[in-house]
């Protein structure tokens, strides 16, 4: 018994067959929007892989460039299929391809959806390389003499202020480093020399924070330095001040960002995929009925589409018995050239 | 007396003139949806800067006249594509016959007025631009420390984030901010012996620093930035004269203002520009078109010779005596603005 049998005339099949034709084209535009997508996804990591330090995994982006372009393909193929689907005569070239080419198709939904589903899973892994990556990009903030790190301060500081962030969790990283170069440090000072001598590695270390921490909304001039001094400031309780710099972490604000990214991109490529189930399916359904049409010198005839010839189950049945063919073919072959020559021997 | 600039237009020129006048239609609707974004964007981008531009100075009239100016554009190149597209088929050309006239005479008059008012505008913007942030910014810094007057909380947020976003500081530099109290009197100590000083240092009684708010601050600096003490050369050590120009931004923020929204206003006025070309070009082929198939008596394939003409015979007479029987005293121009009353079916050029 088929399964989900469709009755098709004449009109119907070419309905079927224009409407594939439209589908498949603006399938096209769909892949190229995906292929879009993922170029875009792309650039943006790239942009901040130095708060990454160059380890992110390209494999989101990459495979959505990959599944755009592969879109494109296919959907321009089945469109001409549809397109000759029409003539007898042109669709009779196409009709020993078009089995296998189903077959690949349903391979490629499978893909497009496990990539979909890539999409929004990646943000654990994400997560960790930000923190990581994070951690490094401030303990290389004052190397502006180093060579190959020089950029990292103001690549900071644009960080903080565009994603109004401030640290890897909160403003406090920045007691823990020393994010004032030994350049502009005057070591015949006594405080210097007192702060320096206080830790173990040496290391000066403040309880201030770099300008970019600063919060436009807070209505007193921003506070940066001796934050947990109350005394060095008139009219202020660091405990309760929460509108001077930025609370939020920058491993959180990027995290969010990107979430929100892969998220809308996982969304619109569920959508695409959805789109080319249907398409498959339509496809199935013509590629089934124009077989159904036996005699070719009689197209008006009616004829009967389907998914599959027979119910599932027994769609499984076949597949394996004819997978344990293939395995079989040889020794049948075998035991046939010897039962050939038994006869002859005999 | 003869008609106007008439053109002699036999079945193939008219058949060509019909499809370059589709072509150009279709270009100029494409302008002019391009210019109407443009404006559209120019409308935006002032809008945000409200704060820092004077009340009184009536910017935003440029991009509200250009874009209905584009609109009209758009209009005509979608109503020229259709009406030409229409010239070439004998079935779809009657209805287009009543509406051409005053169609065209719409657009003449309104497109090209809104256009040559908008490159007016466009020509005159710099000079109302520059007097405008002059008086905007300095309001803005001079109520940068008002943080808790209401009306005017919002200044030291929109001032910060212009700095930070347009790279400057102060109006023409940083030293504007030597000038004024930017700090408010809520988080001065009274009984700190140096705010008394520096209080009692001037006449009006203002906390005058010599220093800058945080947004001043350049993040290409080497070293960490440098917002107080700025003119006494023994505050910092190891100041680096080489570098002395990378701890602020070294711009005033009304040169940069000035400079982005001048360069949109200029791109704004070239596209009107180009819109105002195309939309003559379209109007004037339409014209000689729809004069050419009425002499034909609205029929299309007609093999016969048409003229097309822009104005008709003996308009300048009948100007002369509408004007002398009205006895208005307006100057007559009856080459420069189209007849208002002008019937649709004109009849066959004369001799």
């Amino acid at each position: 018994m088929a399964l989900l049998k469709v009755k098709f005339d004449q009109k119907k099949r070419v309905k079927l067959a224009q409407g594939l034709w439209l589908m498949n084209w603006l399938s096209v535009l769909a892949g190229i929007i995906i292929f879009g997508l993922g170029l875009f996804l792309k650039i943006e990591l790239r942009k901040r892989s130095d708060m990454m330090d160059n380890s992110e995994s390209h494999f989101v982006p990459n495979s959505l460039i990959g599944m755009g372009v592969l879109s494109c393909v296919f959907n321009s193929l089945a469109g001409k299929i549809c397109y000759d689907a029409l003539d007898p005569a042109k669709y009779a070239k196409w009709k020993p391809w078009l089995k296998p080419y189903l077959a690949v198709c349903v391979v490629f939904n499978i893909v497009l959806f496990l990539v979909a589903l890539c999409c929004f899973l990646l943000r654990g892994s994400l997560e960790s390389t930000l923190a990581h990556g994070l951690k490094n990009g401030m303990k290389f903030y004052r190397d502006t003499d180093t060579p190959g790190r020089c950029f990292m301060k103001k690549t900071i500081d644009t960080l903080q202020i565009e994603f109004k962030c401030c640290g890897n969790n909160g403003f406090r990283d920045w007691f823990e480093i020393q994010w004032i170069s030994n350049r502009y440090l005057d070591f015949s000072s006594k405080e210097v020399k007192d702060r320096i001598k206080s830790n173990v590695d040496g290391r000066y270390l403040v309880d201030g924070v770099p300008f970019s921490c600063c919060n436009p909304n807070s209505p007193r001039p921003c506070i940066q330095y001796q934050l947990t001094n109350n005394s060095a400031h008139y009219s202020y309780d660091h405990q309760t001040e929460e509108l001077n710099l930025w609370v939020r972490g920058c491993r959180a604000a990027l995290l969010s960002y990107y979430s929100n990214l892969m998220n809308s991109v996982g969304a619109v490529t569920l959508l695409v995929w959805l789109f080319e189930v249907t398409i498959t399916i339509g496809l199935r359904y013509l590629h089934t009925a124009l077989e159904g049409v036996a005699n070719p010198e009689d197209p008006e005839r009616e004829s009967e589409g389907w998914l599959l010839e027979k119910s599932i189950p027994e769609t499984w049945k076949a597949f394996l018995e004819s997978v344990k063919k293939l395995g079989k073919g040889n020794q049948v072959e075998a035991e046939g050239v010897d039962a050939g020559q038994a006869p002859e021997a005999g | 007396m003869a008609p106007v600039l008439p053109l002699v237009l036999p079945l193939q020129p008219r058949i060509r003139l019909a499809q370059g006048l589709w072509l150009l239609s279709w270009l100029l609707a494409l302008v002019g949806g391009l210019t109407l974004l443009c404006s559209g964007h120019l409308l935006v981008q002032l809008w945000h800067l409200g704060t820092f531009l004077a009340p009184s100075c009536p910017v935003a009239a440029l991009p509200q006249v250009a874009l209905a100016a584009s609109a009209v554009a758009l209009g005509t190149g979608l109503v020229g594509s259709g009406a030409s597209r229409a010239s070439l088929d004998a079935a779809q050309y009657p209805p287009w016959r009543g509406v051409l006239g005053p169609l065209l005479v719409a657009g003449t008059a309104g497109g090209g007025g809104l256009l040559v008012l908008a490159l007016g505008l466009a020509l005159a913007l710099p000079g109302t631009l520059d007097t405008g942030l002059e008086e905007g910014l300095g309001t803005a810094l001079a109520n940068y420390k008002d943080t808790e007057v209401p009306g005017r909380c919002q200044a030291k947020r929109l001032l910060d984030e212009l700095q930070l976003r347009h790279h400057c500081c102060g109006r023409h530099g940083y030293k504007d901010w030597f000038g004024i109290q930017w700090v408010s009197n809520r988080y001065l100590d009274p009984n700190d012996q140096d705010v008394v000083d520096r209080i009692q240092s001037n006449v009006e009684g203002l906390y005058l620093i010599d220093g800058v708010p945080f947004s001043c601050c350049n993040p290409h600096s080497p070293r960490p930035c440098l917002q107080s003490q700025l003119s006494d050369p023994h505050a910092h050590p190891l100041f680096d004269p080489r570098q002395p120009n990378l701890n602020l931004w070294a711009q005033g923020c009304h040169e940069v203002l000035l400079g982005h929204l001048q360069g949109l206003a200029s791109t704004l006025g070239n596209m009107l520009a180009v819109t105002f070309l195309l939309q003559t070009l379209v109007l004037l082929g339409l014209r000689y078109l729809q004069t050419a198939l009425e002499g034909l008596g609205g029929v299309i394939d007609g093999e016969g010779e048409a003229q097309g003409y822009l104005f008709p015979a003996g308009l300048k007479d009948r100007l002369k005596t509408a004007w002398l029987q009205g006895g208005v005293a307006r100057r007559p121009a009856p080459e420069e603005a189209p007849p208002e009353e002008e019937p649709p079916k004109e009849g066959l050029p004369e001799a």
